[in-house]
């Protein structure tokens, strides 16, 4: 999978490479509205994650460029700013996701693999895992082809989990992750445990493996043992 | 009395001067006829000067009236007679009085002239004051209008609009500028933010963490998201006061609250508490939507926050008004600083302290009212809408 990253911060840039090159990513990277155009006339991207401040122009001007030249690939807007305006404007010029600064890593990751996904989609959407096979068109999560009881949250949970395989993942970024628009507003994270507890048992008293690791002080891991 | 002594002695002094040489016994009766008041008679001896009060009766009046009365003696002709000259004193009585009530009327009209045309000119001559009052008790710094002040005669009123003009720009641009700068402040650290973040987010990826260091790096990671939490919230007031969210619409108020329930559900759920909701289905309000799901959110959230283990949060929602009540620490918050930034029943906890004003803030922009109340041991925060 090929991405092209357009962020003028560099440490920032460098630390998005790193997590992303390390999940089988090739991650390039640009700093200006210039090289990033130069770079998309030349290839083809899976997905562009763009920043909307850039030292010589608007983000927004790499987005009607793209849709000009009839591209195809996803885009996701990385931005500070956060107006209803720009985020109505960016969907109206082809982006297909937003994220606002500051984000966790494995947060971008996960919204990364779930637009490759639904730019791949050929009439089904399936993340499988071993023994784990989750639909998510119909919502359903099979172990071992047994089909278990399971909510639209943990879904979500079991999602983010798989798709930051080996990564240690904060408590304060699953409770974002999940809270979503709530995030701002939640100061209790606590919420995180009993998710976790009630997704372990549902897969455990299905037949699957233990993959959720707790990590000591931290959070947890999705490990492949 | 003193005058009426004084002008009989007049009368004496007069009489002797001008009229005592000239006058004859003959003349005497036909005086006496012609002057009711001073009679010259032949059979009173008296020998000096005497004033002395006297009544007569008054034959025109048919009463008895008081007079003063001076009589001495003279000689006519070498014979001596007695002069006696009378004041009806009632008569000098009655003029003092009309005087006094003369002077009073004139006074009093003047004085009633007076208070009114002062009355007249002073409404007229303070106009231009009242109406700059009553610009600055309807100012408010925070919305955009700026009072403005007509010219006026008056030099005086012209310098005072002139300085609270100038007064209100400086403050306004004062105002402006520390918002601006919560605003920019707030902007400039999200770049930051989300580098420290990410490089929290690689750090703990390292297998080589040891559990000291991890446990600091659990705990600078909760804090970055915290602080990341405060600024969103900062943000989000600043755009509130800039009325970024204008567009107002009818939302209607169960919606809201159903479509989060699940999520504060289970909020509620791992503090084990017990959510009663009695709500009016069809109440609707104008409020732009994302606001008026940010207040929801926000009431839920603080009943949840400040609640005790096992507790319970009421929500009401009826026509014109929403209630969250909970349980909580015993006894009435602070109300004075209640809905400040950054004040907190509990210094230590981990909220932001933004959370009440922003819920003031949202309700005061959309011409709502909030009030708190602590009855039955239960904490509660209603909106009228």
């Amino acid at each position: 999978m090929k991405l092209l990253l357009i962020e003028d911060e560099k440490e920032l840039a460098l630390s998005i490479q790193k997590y992303l090159t390390d999940k089988d990513f090739v991650c390039e990277w640009v700093n200006n509205t210039k090289d990033a155009l130069d770079k998309i006339f030349i290839y083809d991207y899976d997905c562009i994650l763009l920043d909307l401040m850039l030292p010589d122009g608007n983000g927004f001007k790499i987005l009607k460029e793209l849709k000009q030249q009839n591209k195809a690939e996803g885009i996701i807007i990385i931005s500070a700013k956060e107006t209803l305006e720009t985020r109505i404007e960016g969907f109206n010029l082809g982006a297909d996701d937003y994220l606002t600064k500051p984000f966790h890593l494995s947060e971008l990751l996960v919204r990364i693999q779930a637009l490759i996904r639904r730019k791949n989609f050929k009439g089904s959407n399936i993340v499988a895992f071993n023994e784990i096979y989750i639909d998510i068109l119909s919502k359903t999560v099979k172990v071992d082809n047994n089909k278990i009881d399971i909510t639209k949250k943990e879904i979500d949970l079991l999602l983010y989990l798989i798709g930051n395989e080996n990564r240690v993942l904060s408590k304060s970024a699953i409770a974002e992750h999940l809270s979503g628009d709530m995030a701002d507003m939640l100061d209790n994270h606590d919420f995180v445990y009993a998710h976790i507890k009630n997704l372990k048992k549902k897969l455990n008293d299905a037949g699957s493996r233990d993959y959720i690791k707790s990590v000591y002080g931290l959070g947890y891991k999705w490990k492949n043992e | 009395m003193k005058e009426a002594d004084d002008t009989l002695l007049l009368h004496k002094k007069e009489f002797l001067t001008y009229t005592s040489s000239t006058l004859t016994y003959a003349d005497i009766a036909a005086w006496n006829r012609f002057n009711r008041n001073v009679k010259i008679d032949s059979g009173k001896k008296v020998t000096k000067d005497s004033l002395f009060f006297s009544t007569y009766l008054d034959t025109l009046d048919a009463e008895i009236e008081p007079y003063r009365e001076l009589n001495f003696p003279i000689s006519i002709q070498g014979k001596p007679y007695t002069y006696s000259a009378r004041i009806n004193l009632v008569e000098t009585e009655d003029l003092i009085k009309n005087i006094a009530f003369l002077f009073l009327a004139i006074i009093s009209i003047l004085l009633i002239g007076l208070f009114f045309i002062t009355k007249k000119l002073s409404l007229n001559l303070w106009k231009p004051f009242y109406r700059t009052l009553e610009q600055i008790e309807s100012f408010e710094i925070d919305k955009t209008k700026q009072p403005e002040f007509s010219k006026t005669d008056i030099e005086e009123f012209n310098r005072l609009n002139a300085s609270i003009v100038k007064l209100i720009e400086k403050n306004t641009a004062i105002y402006k500028s520390q918002k601006e700068f919560i605003e920019n402040a707030a902007h400039e650290l999200q770049t930051p933010l989300a580098v420290f973040q990410a490089k929290i987010d690689t750090l703990i990826q390292r297998s080589d963490v040891t559990r000291e260091q991890s446990e600091i790096l659990g705990s600078l990671n909760e804090n970055v998201s915290r602080l990341n939490r405060l600024n969103k919230n900062l943000l989000l007031l600043s755009k509130i006061e800039h009325d970024n969210y204008g567009d107002k619409q009818t939302v209607l108020l169960s919606n809201y609250i159903q479509k989060n329930l699940d999520f504060f559900t289970e909020q509620a759920n791992a503090k084990h508490l017990i959510v009663k909701v009695e709500m009016q289905e069809d109440v609707e309000i104008k409020s732009n939507p994302i606001l008026a799901e940010i207040l929801i959110s926000n009431l839920f959230l603080n009943s949840i926050k400040h609640n005790i283990e096992a507790g319970q949060i009421g929500i009401v929602i009826k026509e014109g008004k929403l209630v969250f009540s909970n349980s909580g620490q015993p006894g009435p918050l602070n109300t004075n600083k209640l809905f400040n930034r950054f004040s907190k029943a509990n210094p230590s906890e981990q909220g932001t302290g933004l959370g009440l004003s922003i819920i003031k803030k949202i309700a005061d922009i959309n011409h709502w009212s909030v009030f708190y109340k602590y009855e039955n041991n239960l904490h509660s925060f209603s909106i009228a809408f």
